[in-house]
């Protein structure tokens, strides 16, 4: 046996030894171990490293599991690149978690599948990767602004842009952006060079189910669009020189049409050039269509096109009206008209050389400039028709079109009536600090409200602390008044006479003169808004329950003065599906009756799932505007819920959320009254974020306290 | 006993700037400050208001004080404080006194980012008394008929706590300033930088794409001043779309689709 062989042979058996010791046997049970280990042993040692680390953890949730995954891992590398084989496996690992055993396993089984899903989904691109940037790209482009969306073939029916979901056609993801860019960048050159105006419209009309015709328009548009786009936008052009091949025969094909339609590459031809050529080419072969170029629907273009022909000329009228001068309405129903001569002309018509189009509005020969409500609407009429057609521009009685436009307005946009039905439920994923990973989608939190209680707590809360409330109200003035007038500043609006004097005073005995001579006001803003984290579990049942509830009745009373933004929810919960949040009072409302019930209302409910909580809340305080925002937890314990929800996976999952927190700018501070926080608030929140009150008596006066000295 | 704080942003304007007038801006100027009237200009920002200012100010041949605006600005910061000098406090005059004394043109640039009392000062200034009183001194000074002051806003980005009160704007001349039309303005282009012909009209046509996209994603479009400076890159041999990407895309925003869709748009054209 050579050194070498020795060598191998060596590894195998350790590789053997590793991983039946990891998933416990069970590797065994599945067929040819020895080939297995052959296979493994030709990987990298990277990706062997990646086995061994991975098996170890999948182990220890099933051993099973891991069994089928080293069992199908040189698959895996062999098909996919690092970051796939990981996805696959955080996939079968999600699916474990929330769906068993069975299901992961299918997952793991199906890696040829998911290897090829994987290839596609990064070289293709999607509608949804791309359609943000397209959107702002057609805009750019200039014209009537066009919706996005998708359906089966790329067309535009002039208010949208239809394009396929995904183009997959090239190796490089690249290169299928630049044809889904092209693609719509064709559709887009219709609308703007006119393709689909009007008078092109009409003459098409007997025509629309004729596909030879139609096919025929197409082609030529496009040899007439691309001329257009070379003229005006070179390096669009560039980019459709590259896309535009289709095989040998395809480009003789379409070099054959290019020259018999000679007269579309001139600038100034128009979509009616078009049709009147078609005639000449019915006999000739059709070439392939180019990869960008996209169906015809005439039909809907029309329908789309007449009723926002419709729309635009009452638009329009009335505008013009408004323009002219409003016709007097006394009474006696001889009304004087002022008359106006109101002209709009435009200086370059799109499709005719320049993208830019000037438009001019004179009144009674008086240049002015066009308002800019009226610039869109011009626009887009000029692109329908490429003039402002004389109708429109006859007076009109006021008044009739106004129902019709509202109507209208409202069908424009159906998807925004469509979403939400379920508002109060969330998903929120979850830290595993022993795979190092997130449980995607895991917690599943929901937003309840609380049952109103007693409100005379109120009332005894503020009575019994009396004494603890003046004292609150008098710090918190003190914070209101304090930083107005700063005095002994580097500069500022006048001088600080005090310091002045005393600083002359200072030089006439011989020591340093102070700078710090001057007065100023300071913005009195206070921007804040806060988020308080009640905790609702078990364990807090009865004088801390009261306390906490205390608590909040003093705080309420101490920020209705300040008057910071503050929110109330308290947190609670049984296991992970069944997460709870409890709307005590929100950003927006008041400190009404009904939010002193609630607050009378806090009862000890389940367990403490701390970060899923932390999330929810803190996406809220996210989405409010203000300079400082504030997460203050009231807290008895640690993080403790049914299903391993405790000790180190709890605190990490916690300081995990915390973490987040910190990412999106939001201070977190917790207080508590559990005397062992010593051993794990730091690690959660930091050394100095926190505070253990050792009385819960004291809490309601602590609270309070503690949040001035945060706040200032 | 008085000094004057300024003595940097104060000069005369020695060499002609480069101005190309849009309409009848300069007449209309020339006339508010024959009349001793105070003038208003409005637009965007990026469209040559400080630019017209110096231009008129090296026309009339007046020095020409400007302060740009800030909100810690504060009333004395524009009209003066005491300082201590050796012992003694010494009055010394801030920029809008100075300006009032020697009179100058006075371009209070962005007002409405100034606190509220700043713009308030500037009243007895704008109306017929033409006024500057100086409570700290108790002085009344009174400005001579060469002083002027005029002030820029931008109507374009004024939110509901930054607007210019009635009591203010109607004291003023307003003249609206908005990007030159597309031909004047490839001729400022290719005057500021040097470029040819085509390159400034091809960055014209590029400004007006990314002002289509204004309020669907932008704020504001491609300013006059940013193509000069794409221009100006350009001139010394930098690629036109890496000078587009630099001098404008990501001047204008660092919204990840948005950059990338200016900088297609740049691609398109060049």
């Amino acid at each position: 046996m050579s050194e070498n062989s020795r060598q191998n042979f060596l590894n195998r058996l350790r590789i053997r030894k590793d991983l039946e010791k990891f998933t416990a046997g069970a590797l065994s049970r599945h067929g040819d171990i020895d080939a297995l280990v052959a296979r493994i042993a030709t990987l990298e040692r990277p990706q062997q490293d990646f086995i061994y680390e991975w098996a170890e953890l999948v182990a220890r949730a099933n051993t099973e599991l891991a069994a089928h995954f080293v069992y199908r891992s040189a698959d895996a590398f062999e098909q996919m690149p690092r970051d796939g084989v990981q996805d696959w496996l955080d996939d079968a690992m999600t699916t474990f978690d929330n769906r068993g055993l069975g299901f992961a396993i299918e997952v793991l089984e199906s890696v040829d599948e998911f290897a090829r899903r994987y290839g596609e989904r990064h070289v293709r691109c999607d509608f949804q990767d791309a359609s943000t940037f397209l959107r702002h790209f057609v805009r750019g482009l200039g014209g009537r602004e066009l919706r996005l969306t998708t359906d089966d073939s790329a067309f535009t029916d002039t208010e949208a842009l239809y394009l396929p979901d995904a183009v997959n056609l090239f190796p490089d993801s690249e290169q299928n952006f630049s044809l889904y860019k092209l693609t719509a960048v064709h559709l887009w050159a219709q609308t703007w060079y006119g393709t689909w105006r009007y008078g092109v419209l009409e003459r098409l009309q007997a025509n629309y189910d004729d596909e030879l015709l139609l096919r025929i328009f197409n082609n030529l548009e496009c040899i007439r669009l691309d001329a257009c786009i070379e003229r005006d936008f070179p390096g669009l052009a560039r980019q459709f020189a590259v896309f535009g091949h289709t095989g040998e025969e395809g480009d003789q094909l379409w070099a054959r049409w290019r020259e018999r339609a000679e007269a579309l590459l001139r600038p100034g031809a128009s979509a009616e050039d078009s049709l009147n050529l078609i005639g000449s080419f019915a006999e000739m072969t059709p070439p392939p269509p180019k990869p960008y170029q996209g169906a015809m629907f005439a039909a809907r273009v029309r329908q789309t096109l007449m009723s926002r022909v419709e729309r635009e000329k009452s638009e329009f009228q009335k505008a013009m009206q408004e323009l002219r001068g409003k016709p007097d309405d006394d009474g006696d129903g001889a009304g004087v008209n002022v008359p106006q001569d109101v002209e709009i002309e435009a200086k370059e018509s799109p499709g005719e050389g320049d993208a830019e189009t000037t438009l001019r509005l004179s009144i009674d020969g008086d240049e002015v400039n066009l308002p800019e409500h009226l610039r869109d609407l011009v626009g887009s009429i000029m692109q329908d028709f490429g003039e402002i057609p004389d109708e429109h521009m006859e007076p009109v009685e006021l008044g009739d079109y106004s129902d019709e436009l509202l109507a209208q307005g409202a069908d424009e946009n159906p998807a925004l009536n469509a979403e939400g039905d379920d508002k109060s439920t969330f998903t929120y994923r979850e830290w595993d600090c022993v795979r190092q990973r997130f449980r995607e989608g895991f917690c599943t939190l929901r937003e309840l409200g609380v049952a109103p209680g007693d409100e005379s707590f109120i009332d005894d809360t503020l009575e019994k602390h009396r004494g603890v409330l003046k004292s609150i109200k008098r710090s918190f003035e003190a914070v209101l008044g304090e930083s107005r007038l700063q005095r002994r500043q580097s500069d500022g609006d006048d001088i600080d006479i005090d310091a002045v004097i005393e600083a002359i005073a200072d030089m006439a005995n011989g020591r340093e003169m102070s700078e710090y001579l001057y007065t100023r006001y300071r913005n009195q803003e206070r921007n804040i808004a806060v988020m308080f984290m009640v905790d609702m579990s078990g364990s807090t049942l009865g004088w801390v329950n009261d306390a906490e509830r205390e608590s909040l009745v003093l705080l309420c009373e101490a920020l209705q003065m300040l008057g910071d933004r503050y929110a109330i929810y308290g947190f609670s919960g049984r296991t992970n599906k069944r997460c709870e949040v409890y709307h005590i009072k929100d950003f927006n409302e008041s400190y009404t009756q009904d939010v002193k019930q609630r607050i009378a209302g806090i009862r000890p409910k389940a367990y403490t799932r701390m970060g899923v909580a932390i999330r929810h809340l803190g996406q809220m305080l996210q989405s409010t505007q203000a300079r400082t925002k504030l997460l203050i937890t009231l807290s008895d314990g640690r993080p403790e819920d049914y299903g391993g929800y405790k000790g180190k996976y709890g605190i990490e999952d916690t300081r995990h959320a915390l973490l987040e927190l910190k990412q999106a700018g939001i201070h977190a501070y917790c207080i508590t009254i559990d005397n062992e926080a010593q051993e794990y608030l730091p690690h959660m929140y930091g050394t100095a974020n926190f505070a253990v009150i050792d009385e819960v008596s004291k809490l309601p006066y602590k609270v309070a306290d503690i949040y001035r000295r945060l706040t200032t | 006993m008085s000094t004057s704080a300024i003595q940097t942003t104060q000069s005369f304007i020695t060499e002609e700037p480069y101005y190309e007038p849009v309409a009848d801006e300069i007449a209309v100027f020339t006339a508010a400050y024959r009349n001793q009237l105070p003038v208003l200009l409005k637009g965007p920002t990026g469209c040559g208001k400080t630019r017209f200012i110096e231009y008129m100010a090296w026309r009339l041949e007046r020095p020409m004080v400007t302060v740009a605006c800030h909100d810690d600005l504060t009333a004395s910061d524009l009209i003066g404080r005491y300082l201590v000098r050796g012992g003694e406090t010494v009055w010394v005059d801030g920029p809008l006194t100075a300006a009032v004394r020697q009179g100058s043109i006075c371009y209070l640039d962005e007002i409405v980012e100034a606190r509220k009392d700043t713009s308030v000062v500037i009243h007895p200034l704008c109306d017929d008394r033409r006024v500057l009183p100086i409570e700290k001194l108790g002085d009344l000074l009174q400005a001579p008929p060469e002083f002027c002051l005029a002030i820029s806003y931008n109507p374009g980005y004024q939110s509901v706590l930054k607007d210019l009160k009635q009591s203010t704007r109607q004291r003023f001349i307003a003249l609206e300033f908005d990007y030159p039309v597309a031909e004047t303005e490839q001729t400022i282009i290719q005057k500021e930088s040097g470029v040819d012909a085509g390159l400034a009209r091809q960055l014209v046509k590029f400004g007006a794409m990314t002002r289509n996209l204004k309020g669907s994603g932008l704020d504001e479009g491609a300013s006059t001043r940013l193509l000069v400076n794409a221009a100006k890159l350009a001139a010394e041999g930098i690629a036109p779309v890496v000078a587009t990407d630099t001098a404008v895309a990501q001047a204008l925003t660092d919204d990840l689709d948005m950059l990338k869709a200016v900088h297609e748009l740049s691609r398109s054209i060049f």
